[in-house]
């Protein structure tokens, strides 16, 4: 699995193809995130944004392979484990995003609730923000993974098949995602970073089942 | 035998209601042998490679036996961001290569295909040709158990063509299993254990290819001790031997397997002593030199 995915991920780094969902997300955080504002509330938002991203970065993964180059390594390690290479390199490119953006995200929020009432240790904020940033992540490469190939073939429906997914994923009572940002953003009024784990587990278990039916079902749908 | 692949009445369809486009296919490839499949445009030649290199499953029937695989697609695309040398290294990783073994492989590789000189080159300023060699060197580099070639000549120029050639006679050789479409009829003529006919989305096997080696043979006269029958490996791939004289013989063999031969004859033991090496006329067992 690790020549795989060190492929897939070189082949991520080397297209280019990360620039345009970083470079959103970065604008995204430059215009919502101003540093001296409430820690848990700016990481709630921080950690709300990186699930779109990580879906997208789940479709520039799959996409970008030529099918020829994809056919290849498939016919080597089986396609299934090829689509997996795939996910796990969206994911874990999501998770860097994610791990960065908390810890500058926390570092330049003041250390307070929200009208800094309450003081906030910036190491407890971090340790709620990453937990939170990772059930994101994980959820958005887990809608990114059942919106796009195989499961969904034509661009005309993934792509808003996507954005609704990571839109449900965000907004819906009783998704992991939801929760988490739900807790930081209730932690910010009170003064409490939460220390829930259960979006976590929900969003590991989420997305390894996601994960695991676009893998079987990559060996049974091609082109 | 696990290595042993086998098609079990197998069908396949794209989509719920599309047509058939293979249907109650068997066929079994046993390791060490050459398997031709052909067929008009369309037929479900490449289909039917996909399933055999398992990039695709059955809709019914089964597959059994999961060889290491390497495939050769048709059209290999340079987009790719690395350099030759880069995704060679990086494929024969995922071949199960260590990082040092696979860089030297794809080098060696490239060298072979005369493509040497464009292992730093980006990918995406390689030829058609080029990227060809750079799709067969991905295959061959990581000694698989069973080798799919999808046309895998097209594009390719006469040198790299005749060692594409050698490379195949070489993995058979060494015990893998090798099944290839192309178009040309003297590809490898005369040399494949089995031909296949797609038609009307049924595998026929085709028993008609008693014709020898319409392509170019190699003829090697060799001497061994009298009396000592020559290697049953070299026989093997003789189209046809000779004694000329007590210990003397003539073996004629398809150009591609040359090297192949030679390396069984010398490896005898004891072993035999190589005389004279000389293209013969095509289509022809009368091994007469060619001017």
């Amino acid at each position: 699995m690790t020549p795989l995915v060190r492929y897939q991920a070189d082949l991520l780094l080397r297209s280019q193809r990360w620039l345009p969902p970083v470079i959103l997300y970065v604008v995204f955080l430059g215009v919502g995130v101003q540093s001296g504002q409430p820690v848990l509330n700016s990481l709630g938002y921080t950690v709300a944004a990186l699930l779109p991203v990580a879906a997208w970065l789940v479709r520039i993964c799959v996409t970008g392979e030529p099918p020829a180059a994809r056919a290849c390594v498939a016919a080597a390690r089986g396609p299934a484990r090829a689509h997996l290479a795939c996910l796990l390199t969206a994911l874990l490119a999501a998770v860097l995003l994610g791990v960065v953006a908390t810890v500058v995200v926390t570092i330049v929020s003041a250390p307070a609730s929200n009208g800094h009432r309450v003081h906030v240790a910036p190491l407890r904020a971090a340790a709620a923000g990453l937990p939170a940033a990772l059930a994101c992540a994980l959820l958005g490469t887990a809608v990114g993974a059942l919106t796009s190939h195989p499961v969904l073939r034509s661009t005309g429906r993934a792509v808003p098949a996507m954005l609704l997914g990571t839109l449900f994923a965000l907004v819906l009572a009783g998704s992991p995602a939801q929760a988490a940002v739900d807790g930081l953003v209730t932690g910010s009024r009170t003064g409490r970073p939460p220390v829930e784990l259960l979006p976590l587990v929900g969003a590991a278990l989420l997305t390894t089942a996601a994960f695991a039916a676009a893998a079987r079902l990559s060996g049974r749908r091609s082109p | 035998m696990h290595r042993d692949l086998r098609l079990t009445a197998v069908g396949r369809r794209y989509g719920i209601r599309g047509p058939w486009v293979l249907r109650g296919v068997d066929l079994a490839v046993a390791p060490g042998t050459l398997t031709r499949i052909e067929g008009a445009n369309g037929t479900g030649k490449s289909t039917l490679l996909r399933l055999l290199a398992r990039l695709d499953a059955p809709t019914e029937g089964r597959i059994t036996g999961r060889p290491r695989t390497a495939y050769v697609p048709e059209r290999f695309p340079s987009a790719l961001p690395f350099t030759a040398v880069g995704y060679l290294t990086h494929l024969g990783t995922v071949h199960g290569l260590s990082r040092a073994d696979a860089a030297r492989r794809a080098a060696d590789w490239l060298e072979r295909f005369g493509a040497g000189a464009y292992a730093g080159t980006p990918m995406t300023r390689l030829s058609k040709g080029s990227s060809q060699k750079v799709a067969v060197a991905q295959a061959l580099l990581g000694d698989p158990e069973l080798l799919v070639l999808d046309e895998a000549w097209t594009g390719l120029d006469a040198a790299a063509r005749d060692e594409l050639e050698r490379a195949v006679a070489e993995r058979t050789a060494a015990g893998g299993a090798v099944v290839f479409v192309d178009h040309d009829p003297r590809r490898l003529a005369g040399v494949p254990d089995a031909t296949y006919t797609v038609h009307d989305g049924g595998l026929r096997r085709r028993t008609d290819s008693g014709s020898p080696a319409a392509g170019p043979v190699t003829v090697v006269a060799v001497r061994g001790p009298s009396g000592v029958p020559l290697p049953p490996e070299a026989v093997r791939i003789a189209l046809s031997t000779e004694e000329t004289t007590t210990g003397n013989h003539r073996l004629t063999v398809p150009a591609s397997h040359s090297d192949v031969l030679l390396r069984a004859l010398l490896a005898a033991r004891p072993p035999w002593h190589v005389e004279r090496v000389q293209p013969g006329a095509a289509a022809s067992s009368d091994p007469g030199s060619r001017a």
